[in-house]
């Protein structure tokens, strides 16, 4: 009546719908504890923002066919705390710094990565930077970045340790202006 | 010769097999249906995105959005190149090609010219996305990865889905299987050999 591969049907069956059975659970106070903790407001100023300018000719830079591309950087001060982001599905939380910005025509944008940083625990949560310079050099699409204005926010992304990913943006809100450069010029 | 008994249960049983085949295709391909992705589930092989995605992770995948945002994790493929990547995507340049008033008539007058009581679709504009990806993991962008003088991605072309969710460690088997040949031969054996004492009841 019960052979050994029936025997292990029917133990690898159980055994899968109860792990499925609690990943659903930590999915959900995943979610009910991220909710709790306002992780949709997650307090975080950035300022002090300054920005340069240079022009690239080179291919890892943006450049194509060796004609001259602006590229950015910022220099800026952070102040976040992403402690309500963390609780024990949290493996991981990504937090970047984006700038966004409008394109050639009003449905256009664009929306670039400055700086980013890996935070694995509750404890590194608390961001406290001075003078923080980017981790890239930025580029447009166009060959500079024509004097626009742009909106500076701190966003993250948290990787669980199983279920769904989950991204957001912190309360900060800053604005440059990109300088008006002429390609060749500083 | 075989007994007409016997006969006809090989035949059953070969059925019920083809019938697991059918339905595990049937399930994947409904997947892909829903999702807008050809392949919507997917096993981590590189460790460009640790430490929060390892070697044998299973990823899933959704393609319907119609742009993608800074920040979302992509699975892409360069033209010629046969491996997927799943890296995040770092900067995004969304161009949007708008036709002049002039070339929206003489569209229109085409379309009442052609006769048809249904107006075609007048197309105002086109557009693409751009985007330039990194591995978390990794120190530099993946110009390198993508093909010769491509600066960028296009999210239709390149993209094969968004990831969107996460298990742990569970498609280490495939990565097993495929890059090692004696467990491949011992899986079949031991298949093989479960389905022929299954047949002795």
């Amino acid at each position: 009546m019960f052979s050994i591969t029936q025997r292990f049907q029917t133990l690898s069956n159980t055994a899968l719908t109860y792990a499925i059975y609690v990943a659903v659970a930590v999915v959900a106070t995943f979610y009910y504890q991220l909710y709790f903790d306002g992780a949709s407001s997650v307090p975080a100023t950035v300022d002090n923002i300054s920005i340069k300018s240079h022009f690239k000719s080179s291919r890892s830079f943006g450049s194509m066919n060796k004609k001259p591309k602006e590229n950015t950087k910022l220099t800026f001060d952070i102040d976040a705390d992403l402690s309500p982001l963390f609780n024990w599905n949290t493996k991981q939380v990504f937090v970047y710094l984006t700038a966004e910005y409008p394109g050639k025509n009003s449905q256009a944008s664009n929306k670039v990565t400055y700086w980013d940083k890996i935070v694995t625990s509750k404890e590194d949560a608390n961001l406290e930077l001075k003078n923080q310079r980017s981790k890239y050099n930025v580029w447009d699409v166009e060959k500079t970045f024509r004097g626009r204005e742009a909106v500076v926010r701190l966003e993250w992304n948290i990787q669980p340790h199983i279920g769904p990913l989950v991204w957001g943006s912190t309360v900060s809100n800053a604005t440059i202006v990109y300088p008006d450069s002429k390609v060749g010029g500083k | 010769m075989m007994h007409p008994r016997q006969l006809r249960q090989q035949i059953h049983q070969g059925l019920n097999f083809g019938l697991v085949l059918a339905s595990a295709f049937m399930f994947w391909k409904f997947l892909s249906v829903l999702t807008s992705s050809e392949s919507p589930v997917v096993v981590v092989l590189s460790g460009s995105m640790e430490p929060a995605f390892q070697r044998g992770d299973v990823l899933f995948l959704y393609n319907r959005d119609n742009y993608v945002d800074v920040g979302d994790i992509v699975v892409y493929q360069v033209k010629d190149k046969s491996i997927p990547i799943v890296h995040r995507v770092m900067n995004e340049h969304h161009i949007e090609y708008t036709t002049s008033a002039q070339q929206q008539q003489q569209q229109q007058q085409q379309a009442k010219s052609s006769g048809s009581e249904y107006s075609p679709l007048v197309h105002t504009s086109g557009g693409k996305q751009l985007l330039l990806t990194k591995g978390d993991n990794n120190p530099v962008n993946d110009l390198g990865l993508y093909g010769r003088n491509q600066g960028y991605l296009n999210r239709d072309d390149d993209i094969l889905g968004v990831v969107k969710g996460y298990v742990p460690f569970v498609g280490y088997i495939t990565i097993l299987i495929t890059e090692n040949v004696y467990l491949k031969y011992a899986m079949i054996g031991f298949m093989a050999i479960s389905a022929l004492l299954s047949n002795e009841e």
